[in-house]
């Protein structure tokens, strides 16, 4: 299977994949460094966003544009409605519950 | 249209917000009855304006609106004569639209609207029909009666028959909206599966069947128009590479951010004041911009959006407001999306940190500075400074 694929197509695949490590890894980052829940939720999004979009693009090429390839696709398109919707009701929870943003000069949380 | 205001001899005036519900015909004799008996001198009827002027479907449900007050007010006028009673020439009834001005995303908002207009008449009590869920609030949301038991109002439910929930869910079941969200989840569940495979086909219709009938009531607040639909498709498919290409610039950024210590952040929430529609297309710009890095929608109220920005860059990019352009654009066409930025509009504020325009807000609607850390509240409004690289997005405090 693999010899089949042409050697540009191979090329942007472990771009892409590379790609989607990377942001994954940023977002990783920014869940242990950034200070409170709120800008923890910021960079949780990262991951779902570019993280998976990368990761999943990779995926499709090496499936090709048959079945496979679509539903991929598809996948995405849930991650994008899903994952705003879940980083939302954590940040309205947080606000709900009256927690303060952290503002410079703050302790961390 | 409200003509009717005042307090009486006898009762106060009451306050009823209606929609066209099953309960309505019931909910309006037992005002009229509860009037001649003394209880009230004074009956408005309100709707809430789910619209702002201007929209291109305002005039439509306008239209919807005038009938429906319109047969209100011809029941109320046939119960007050059916009530043999020398007082019923006394009870006046009123009917009006309240809110066409903004949007209103939730139950906070319509009772806001609702205590405003309470206070503007002199009205202290609310009878709420039994059905009475108002457009673009589901049942997902917090409640209006326990939205409404945090003001001074004095609320009750009108006794009268509710359909039994089969009943409620048979009549949703031929709905339009039962349809399009049946049709949705089966196109879905097929697309992955095989559609020329029977086992897929039969699953297919269990599952659309099961979601169809639970949330066709909650997912849909108004039916699914043939004529616009298609076309929102077609812009959604537009915007769909644009919100892409945010989302990567936004992403290099932030990451750059996280990655380089030498690099701040500067956290604030902020407010916007949006313009677009309650239900779907507030959602989508919820949604598009929680997906921006930098930028996180924490509550929808008051026909704003608070959103928390991690840096600057972020602050000034939703301020610049692309993506509520974007949003009209694909709810209303391209006209629509012709209007000025949140910023030129004067519709933002920063609630934190050094910019910081505006008190910081409570979590609660009404006010609720009372529950809020008090430290924070005087960080935000001390910190409140004339920087020169703020000014052209300075607003001033309301």
């Amino acid at each position: 299977m693999i010899d089949a694929i042409a050697p540009v197509r191979l090329a942007l695949i472990v771009v892409f994949g590379l790609c989607g490590l990377f942001f994954t890894f940023v977002s990783m980052t920014g869940v242990l460094r950034l200070p409170d829940v709120y800008s923890r939720a910021h960079t949780a999004s990262q991951a779902d966003t570019l993280g998976a979009g990368f990761t999943l693009a990779a995926v499709a090429l090496a499936a090709g544009w048959d079945g496979a390839g679509f539903k991929t696709v598809l996948l995405l398109f849930f991650i994008f409605v899903t994952n705003p919707t879940a980083a939302h009701a954590i940040a309205r929870a947080a606000f709900e519950e009256g927690i303060v943003p952290w503002t410079e000069g703050d302790e961390r949380r | 249209m409200a003509d009717g205001g005042g307090l009486g001899p006898k009762g106060g005036s009451v306050v009823v917000p209606i929609e066209s519900t099953p309960t309505l015909r019931a909910t309006v004799t037992h005002l009229v009855e509860s009037a001649a008996d003394g209880e009230f001198s004074a009956i408005h009827f309100v709707v809430f304006a789910t619209w702002r002027e201007g929209d291109p479907e305002a005039f439509d449900r306008e239209a919807s609106v005038d009938r429906l007050l319109e047969r209100v007010s011809t029941w109320a006028e046939a119960d007050l004569a059916d009530v043999d009673d020398v007082d019923v020439g006394d009870v006046a009834v009123a009917t009006t639209v309240v809110g066409g001005d903004e949007y209103l995303f939730g139950a906070d908002d319509y009772v806001r609207e609702l205590v405003a207009y309470a206070d503007d008449h002199g009205i202290e009590h609310v009878v709420l029909d039994p059905e009475y869920t108002p457009v673009g609030n589901t049942t997902l949301l917090q409640s209006l009666e326990f939205a409404l038991s945090r003001t001074d109002l004095v609320v009750r439910e009108a006794p009268v028959a509710r359909p039994t929930r089969r009943e409620r869910l048979r009549k949703e079941a031929t709905g339009i909206r039962f349809a399009a969200i049946f049709g949705l989840s089966l196109a879905f569940y097929l697309a992955l599966g095989d559609p020329f495979y029977p086992f897929d086909v039969v699953t297919g219709v269990a599952s659309a069947t099961i979601v169809a009938v639970t949330l066709s009531r909650v997912s849909l607040d108004a039916d699914p128009s043939l004529a616009r639909t298609p076309m929102r498709l077609l812009r959604g498919a537009v915007y769909v590479p644009a919100l892409l290409f945010e989302i990567l610039k936004s992403n290099v950024v932030v990451a750059r951010v996280i990655l380089d210590p030498r690099m701040p952040i500067e956290p604030t929430l902020n407010r916007v004041r949006v313009i677009v529609g309650s239900g779907l297309p507030v959602t989508t710009l919820a949604n598009s911009i929680t997906l921006t890095p930098g930028t996180l929608t924490v509550r929808a109220r008051d026909g704003n959006l608070y959103v928390h920005s991690l840096i600057p860059w972020a602050r000034d990019g939703l301020f610049d407001g692309s993506l509520e352009r974007w949003t009209r654009f694909v709810f209303y066409g391209r006209e629509a999306a012709r209007l000025p930025t949140p910023r030129e509009r004067d519709d933002v504020g920063i609630f934190q940190g050094p910019d910081a325009t505006e008190e910081y807000p409570g979590a609660r609607a009404d006010g609720g500075s009372e529950r809020e850390d008090p430290s924070a509240a005087s960080s935000a409004a001390n910190d409140r400074d004339d920087d020169s690289d703020t000014a052209d997005g300075e607003v001033t405090a309301e």
